[in-house]
């Protein structure tokens, strides 16, 4: 951790100067002020929308200029999981970036950057006593035995880290990797392999039912309490969905939001280096649980735009979702275009296939101090056992040393602005008007939605949360002769084009408008 | 009772030779015979034969509190979308112990607002109770063991506009937020027109040369299809209103629309999965309020949550995909109950939502048992066969309602035809069927059907579980320990932990606490006479029981070292409490 401050130092001071000099993440108040410095520049609204029973603020800066809600919008999300520290600094160098250096997207689309969803877990990052933290503040009985939060982690070692407790244990479950013996991995009975220790997290059994750090002193986790596939019951879900004050109040809020076409879930799951899969019988179920056809293809054409601007190389990025998530949530129940990325990963190093022995391997290249060494400790529970305290320090696996955060940043803010220029793009194109004589008029137009996405996804059809496309005839019933005043269009696909035309009675000029707020809007004034 | 008889009439009798106007009063009431089954002298007098408005429910509900103070206690446990309270009575005998320590029955009505008798027929509970305990000594048994929470309308809102704003038998339904129902992006923008002002929304029909109907020649009021090869006289133009945004649709964007009972914590789904569901479980804040209510009340155990129509006792699972959630052990209470109640209310079924109704997700019912793993039914209140006593479809065709209008109505449930100048279609004529009729029961067959309901929530919560302490004996084991074993028996058919409760540790387990002695071990006793024993270590003198059975027991035993004067108790969330001491 020493060598990363001193590192981060350095470098932070090279990277990020003209920003800010920042060795690691930020804390929580530094995250503050500089949201409010952001608040203060004339594109951006900042508003707290609620605070969560740990008293934290739950932020969302809204970006625009002009008619901001006209204009269709993209959603970027950190702190989704509160030990992911990276992604709430990803989404907040992204308003950085878009306001100091990039505001002519402005003209063209809004940003909503909620910037961290889990602030009582996040901190945990600067406590103390350091553990990836997921929960937020309420009180919670994870094991369901009538106690709120009696059987969390215990620092056994002292060393103010939650780490991991290996017991020597001939009927354990686990054995030293071969491909690095700091390593557990689980024995292969199948191959007649024996274990050699049993594996918890570090902790006592405080409440004495003889299962290890099952009851954790924090609440429900943000990432794993929302609807779609809520794991009800299980521990940080809880016994209903969306049933904390930070998850509802950012819902209530988006569901107001209604020029929003897409959003950048900073997390650990990624659908960007490879879009989700689709199965063709769990997308015709009633309850859908596959992407559905069309619009895989959008996220696999997305993907490949986010392969073709982020150099680092997938390797073993095979989280696509988990129970009651976010990301998945703004898909399947809230049918936006949904990508998530956690950001950063270890690559693929010296061919080793198991995660932690291949991050070892490439953390020790790099001479991180990463791991805390087996050490034998004396506890309570195990009195006659060989208990040893160790591991790979928490946090380092998905967050990097910050001095690496700038280029991600600025490689992920390249990708977010290449999708506002995909948006959808509603124009009018070759009108026409004809005398019919005694006073007629026909008006004939299309419309043409000039975007490689269509104007709602295959889901966001479905959904009555996006609204129709509305083509409004600026004129009064009685000059209709035919032709509907108000049409409404469920979606036009990317590069599509629709005809209308009407007969109109009469003089003067008319307008034409036709959009929804997520798609925005086309004018077109007609002479008669 | 023998008492207060006696006290009243020297009383009356004292007051009768002050003033002739008591003895008059007095004389009245000896020409009042007690009718079986009906409270005799209530001190709150309701007719039974009306509909009332939100405030007017808690009028009376709070009438009751006031003249009942040891039985019936009034609070509310939120507000409305519109800022109404949601109003709740606690109704048991509080001389007995707190509400919150015996087994609970929650019953609602009116979640839908346009259905409305749930409202009277929850209140009929409560007023049927309280009014009849000092007389029956099986209510004051019942209020002895047992707590109701009674909250007549969850949707008091949308109940006010069903009455005082023009309706059909079926809107609002829905609570008063008013959404886009067209997609055009603007919110309720074209409503119901109560064209004709009489409160109703109805029917518009137009004369046409080219119609397909006539009106009936024995019975005007009737449209009837003329046969393929007639000429017809009408065209039917659909429900009374007007275009009102242009959009060539009538009363296509009104108040709604959303489901109040999609909006439930139980495998919940969205909109385009499950029509009428909001945001998230539990956005409507009527529901927020009672979810919040039963999580503190951890004793509810039974829950009716009253609609209509069509005479039915519904149970879950409300969808097809939830059929595992409900299994064997509970469907066996589930059926007793249900078909009890098939016995005590004629014209009711007993049915299964997902496959006798509708599969539908989000429902009141299905969060109340697979959440939290309470005995729910809701009873579709109102059935046709109580017109004629004669089966007929379901709801009543419109035939079955001319004739019940001409023969028991008189009339009174039809709007007749009418010309009216309608400003797009020309003129046109404006009628039909109210919306109090139909749905909702007229006014000579609400106090019955209300009472057979309310018996059949009685015995269902009659058996929610009810714990004792018994046959506790002991055995010396020399060496000064002896062993205790004790029987806690449930004489009701609900269990403590209902099967999903078990499945996922929803309530925590019931504890079994022996005080007074000294404990060296304990035990829960799987098998005496093969004497198998589960052995708690952690403990022992407070035994975790997982469950204790309807109608059956579980044995508990202690090995002690000491102790003469020992007590016994039992503490349960959905079973209360119950002690034994030697």
């Amino acid at each position: 951790m020493k060598k990363f401050l001193l590192t981060g130092l350095m470098l932070g001071s090279l990277i990020c100067s003209n920003v800010f000099a920042q060795s690691d993440y930020p804390t929580l108040s530094q995250v503050t002020q500089r949201l409010q410095k952001l608040g203060g520049n004339a594109s951006v609204e900042l508003k707290s929308l609620t605070k969560t029973d740990g008293g934290k603020d739950i932020y969302v800066l809204k970006i625009g200029t002009g008619a901001k809600d006209e204009k269709p919008a993209i959603a970027i999300v950190g702190g989704v999981e509160g030990f992911h520290v990276l992604s709430v600094e990803l989404a907040l160098q992204f308003a950085e970036k878009l306001v100091t250096e990039n505001d002519s997207a402005l003209e063209k689309t809004t940003f909503y950057i909620f910037p961290n969803l889990s602030p009582d877990a996040y901190e945990q990052y600067h406590a103390a006593l350091k553990y990836e933290r997921r929960g937020n503040a309420v009180p919670m009985d994870h094991d369901r035995d009538g106690k709120a939060g009696e059987s969390g982690y215990s620092d056994l070692n002292g060393d103010g880290l939650i780490t991991w407790m290996r017991v020597e244990d001939s009927m354990g479950e686990w054995m030293l990797s071969k491909e690095d013996d700091r390593v557990l991995v689980k024995a292969d009975r199948s191959k007649g392999e024996a274990g050699k220790y049993s594996l918890y997290k570090e902790s006592k059994d405080d409440d004495k039912d003889g299962k290890f750090a099952e009851d954790l002193q924090e609440g429900i986790a943000f990432n794993k309490s929302l609807t779609y596939k809520f794991p009800v019951f299980e521990p940080l879900a809880g016994d209903i969905a969306v049933s904390q004050k930070e998850s509802r109040a950012l819902l209530d809020y988006l569901f107001e939001q209604w020029n929003i076409f897409a959003f950048v879930t900073f997390s650990p799951s990624n659908n960007l280096s490879s879009p989700l899969k689709y199965n063709a019988g769990d997308a015709k179920k009633r309850v859908v649980t596959s992407i559905l056809e069309k619009d895989q293809a959008i996220n696999a054409m997305v993907s490949g735009i986010y392969n073709e601007t982020i150099t680092q190389k997938a390797f073993q990025q095979t989280n696509q979702g988990t129970d009651g998530d976010f990301f998945q949530w703004a898909y399947f129940h809230f049918a936006r275009l949904s990508f998530s990325t956690p950001g950063y990963w270890t690559p693929e190093f010296k061919e080793k296939t198991n995660a932690e022995a291949n991050y070892l391997a490439w953390a020790d290249s790099l001479g991180w101090d990463s791991f805390v060494p087996w050490t034998e400790v004396k506890h309570p529970d195990f009195p006659n056992q060989k208990v040893e305290v160790g591991g790979i320090k928490p946090f380092l696996m998905v967050n990097p040393p910050f001095e690496k955060v700038g280029e991600i940043a600025a490689e992920h803010t390249a990708f977010i602005l290449k999708m506002a220029e995909m948006q959808p793009k509603l124009e009018f194109h070759n009108l026409k008007t004809e005398a019919l004589g005694n006073g007629l008029t026909r008006v004939t137009v299309d419309l043409f939605n000039n975007s490689p996405l269509p104007t709602h996804s295959e889901m966001g059809a479905r959904s009555r949360w996006l609204r129709k496309i509305k083509i409004d005839l600026d004129a009064s019933a009685d000059k209709i002769v035919s032709g509907d005043k108000i049409k409404l269009m469920d979606s036009m696909g990317a590069f599509e084009k629709a005809t209308f035309s009407w007969i109109i009675r009469g003089t003067g000029s008319i307008t034409l408008k036709a959009g929804a707020s997520h798609t925005g809007f086309a004018t077109e004034t007609v002479k008669l | 009772m023998k008492n207060l008889k006696t006290r009243k009439l020297i009383v009356a009798l004292a007051l009768g030779v002050l003033s002739f106007g008591s003895f008059e009063a007095n004389a009245q009431q000896e020409n009042y015979f007690r009718a079986i089954g009906t409270p005799h002298k209530p001190k709150v007098e309701i007719a039974w034969n009306r509909y009332y408005s939100s405030e007017v429910l808690w009028d009376w509900m709070k009438k009751i509190a006031a003249a009942h103070p040891d039985l019936a206690k009034i609070e509310s446990i939120g507000k409305s979308y519109e800022g109404r309270d949601i109003m709740t009575l606690t109704i048991t005998d509080f001389s007995t112990g707190k509400d919150t320590d015996k087994p609970a029955m929650w019953i609602d009505g009116n979640i839908h607002s346009n259905e409305v008798q749930g409202g009277e027929f929850s209140l009929y509970v409560a007023w049927y109770l309280t009014e009849m305990h000092a007389d029956n000594e099986f209510v004051k048994e019942l209020l002895r063991d047992k707590t109701f929470y009674i909250t007549p309308t969850i949707n008091p809102d949308a109940r006010n506009n069903f009455f005082k704003e023009p309706n059909t038998a079926n809107t609002p339904r829905s609570g008063m937020i008013v959404l886009d129902n067209d997609g055009d992006g603007q919110n309720g923008e074209d409503r119901m027109d109560d064209l004709d002002g009489d409160g109703h929304i109805t029917m518009m029909i137009r004369k046409s040369p080219t119609g397909r109907f006539i009106k009936d020649p024995l019975d005007p009021r009737r449209l009837m299809a003329v046969g393929p090869d007639q000429v017809g006289e009408y065209e039917m133009l659909g429900q009374e209103g007007t275009d009102n945004d242009g959009d060539g649709e009538v009363n296509d964007d009104g108040i709604g629309y959303y489901d109040p009972n999609r909006d439930w914590g139980w495998n919940w789904q969205p909109d385009y999965i499950q029509r009428g569901a909001l945001k998230y479980p539990f956005t409507l804040p009527e529901n927020r309020s009672v979810m919040e209510f039963v999580m503190k009340h951890p004793n509810i155990a039974g829950a009716q949550s009253f609609h209509n129509s069509g005479g039915m006792i519904l149970r879950g699972p409300g969808a097809e995909e939830d059929v595992n959630t409900y299994n064997q052990n509970d469907i066996r209470i589930y059926d007793a109950i249900g078909k009890k109640g098939e016995e005590m209310i004629p014209g009711y079924r007993y049915l299964t939502v997902y496959k006798d109704l509708y599969s539908v997700f989000g429902g009141e019912l299905d969060w109340f048992y697979g959440n939290r793993g309470v005995f729910t039914y809701s009873n579709e209140l109102m059935v046709s066969y109580l017109y004629f006593h004669q089966e007929s479809s379901g709801r009543g065709g419109q035939d079955e309602q001319m004739k019940v209008d001409q023969l028991l109505t008189l009339g009174d449930a039809f709007v007749n035809w009418k010309e009216f100048s309608h400003p797009q279609f020309g003129s046109v004529e404006i009628g039909g069927f109210k919306k109090t009729f139909g749905r909702a029961h007229p006014g000579f067959l609400l106090e019955q059907d209300a009472h057979r309901n309310a018996a059949f929530t009685i015995y269902h919560a009659y058996h929610t579980p009810k714990l004792s302490v018994m046959d506790v004996k002991e055995e010396d084991l020399g060496g000064g320990l002896k062993a205790i074993t004790a029987t806690v028996f449930n004489e009701r058919m609900m269990p403590t932990h209902a099967s999903q409760d078990l499945k996922y540790k929803i309530e925590r387990p019931d504890y079994v606490t022996i005080s007074g002695a000294k404990v060296v071990a304990g035990f829960v006793v799987e098998d005496e006479d093969m004497k198998k024993f589960k052995e708690q270590k952690a403990s022992p003198d407070r035994l975790a029981v997982e469950n204790v059975p309807g109608m059956s027991a579980v044995k508990v035993k202690w090995i002690v070292s000491s102790g003469s004067n020992y007590s016994i108790t039992v503490d349960s969330a959905k079973g209360g409490k119950a002690s034994w001491k030697k």
